[in-house]
């Protein structure tokens, strides 16, 4: 018998949401941009101290801002993963007050916050950039090449299960 | 024989010829007075037919006109009174023509009936056609609300991930909940070719119903009580995934 956990994925359009997941669950990754509709579900079963955890993962549309998304497609999470284009600043400029949002209306679910399409920047650089703006990031991760990718989802497993 | 008696003789013999004719003319005289009437009835209704028939002809332009002149200058009048009687028109036009198509479709569904179930149809005689098509239950799901997570389910046959079809559910579900906000609205049925998914909401969850076939309302009120019955035995305190898939399959296999 698995336990199941629906994880959200959070983040402007074009951050590479849709990319993490895919890359996750097939391992695959293509260049040319899909945008997602609504919401699009997939699945991974990934073991977890000796058990089998059920990750149903909800690749919502991405939105300008979090407040815009719709709440029903939030609701009964277990875990968030707030992904940032380094590439683009639009998509950081307001991470604070997106995460105040998440932490007012999903209080006690953890949120990974990942800084994605790192094969295109120069870490060090942007550690500083995000030094100066006060922001505080888990994880640099490429889809493109699968770079820190499964760690995310492990780590949000282990925040999940409370270890 | 006196003067006068005389004189008459007299003008017999000598007017014999014109005295004669005389009488004709008389008689003829009253023949014609009693054939006049009758004679100038069918003249008289010989020439008020012909009138008749040309009243159209010739007083037809002069009605019409000062009709067509009445209609215009009375238009919201003429057509306040037309409009019931047109709409009955129509209505009664459209409903025999619906009874007539409807008709025509219960006797292709019973030739059709006949070829593929004869067997069935010898044992139960005549069979109605609204049983032509049976509505069957294909799949349970007994779902969480929000996160969308399967918190048991019935399969006929093994199909599609279930994880993730209760997911794209409840997406839908949230979708079109969220987008008709018309205060405490939920949706209750999706059709999708030949499936019907049958939503019923529970506080904390709702169970998803995959019925084939035609599900008309009868069907799905009582399916509407199955599950009303189902979550009142089963859906309480703590709820194990086997234990719900295990009932689920008691209770709607069949
Ligand atoms: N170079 C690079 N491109 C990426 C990466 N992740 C996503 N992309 C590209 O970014 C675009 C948007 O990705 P997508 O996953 O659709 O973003 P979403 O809108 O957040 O779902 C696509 O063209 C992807 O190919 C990455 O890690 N590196
Ligand atoms: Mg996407």
């Amino acid at each position: 018998m698995s336990v199941s956990k629906k994880i959200v994925l959070v983040g402007h359009y074009g951050v590479g949401k849709s990319s993490l997941i895919r890359r996750f669950v097939q391992n695959i990754f293509s260049d040319s941009y899909q945008v997602t509709i609504g919401v699009h579900i997939l699945k991974k079963t990934v073991p977890y101290k000796g058990e089998d955890i059920t990750l149903v993962l909800w690749d919502i549309e991405g939105k300008e801002n979090i407040n815009q998304s719709r709440t029903s497609y939030l609701l009964g999470t277990s875990g968030f993963v707030f992904v940032i284009d380094p590439t683009r600043d639009t998509t950081y400029q307001n991470l604070k007050e997106e995460l105040i949002f998440l932490e007012k209306n999903y209080p006690k679910v953890p949120v990974i916050k990942l800084v994605n399409k790192s094969d295109l920047i120069n870490i060090e650089e942007f550690q500083k950039v995000l030094a100066i703006q006060n922001l505080e990031i888990d994880f640099f991760s490429s889809a493109k090449t699968g770079e820190n990718v499964e760690n995310v989802f492990m780590q949000l497993v282990s925040k999940m299960l409370g270890t | 024989m006196n003067d006068s008696e005389k004189l008459l003789h007299l003008k017999r013999l000598i007017l014999n010829e014109d005295w004669n004719a005389a009488q004709r003319i008389f008689k003829r005289l009253d023949e014609l007075d009693k054939e006049l009437p009758g004679k100038m009835d069918t003249i008289v209704t010989k020439r008020l037919d012909k009138y008749t028939s040309e009243i159209p002809e010739k007083l037809g332009p002069v009605i019409t006109q000062a009709l067509s002149e009445e209609i215009k200058n009375s238009q919201d009048r003429v057509v306040d009174a037309l409009f019931p009687i047109i709409g009955k028109m129509i209505k009664k036009y459209i409903q025999k023509e619906i009874a007539i198509l409807q008709e025509n479709i219960n006797k292709q569904l019973r030739n059709t009936f006949s070829i593929f179930s004869f067997r069935s149809k010898s044992k139960k005689g005549t069979p109605k056609t609204i049983e032509l098509i049976k509505s069957e239950i294909e799949q349970v799901f007994v779902i969480e609300k929000g996160s969308g997570l399967i918190i048991g389910s019935y399969t006929k046959h093994a199909t599609v991930d279930e994880d993730m079809i209760s997911g794209m559910l409840t997406a839908i579900k949230s979708f079109v909940e969220d987008a008709f906000q018309g205060g405490q609205q939920s949706l209750e049925l999706i059709q999708y070719e030949l499936y019907k998914i049958h939503i019923q909401n529970f506080s904390s969850y709702y169970i998803a119903v995959v019925i084939s076939g035609p599900a008309d309302d009868s069907f799905r009120s009582k399916l509407e009580d199955k599950l009303f019955d189902f979550s009142e035995q089963y859906m309480k305190g703590e709820v194990d995934k086997l234990m719900i898939a295990n009932k689920l399959a008691n209770f709607f296999a069949s």
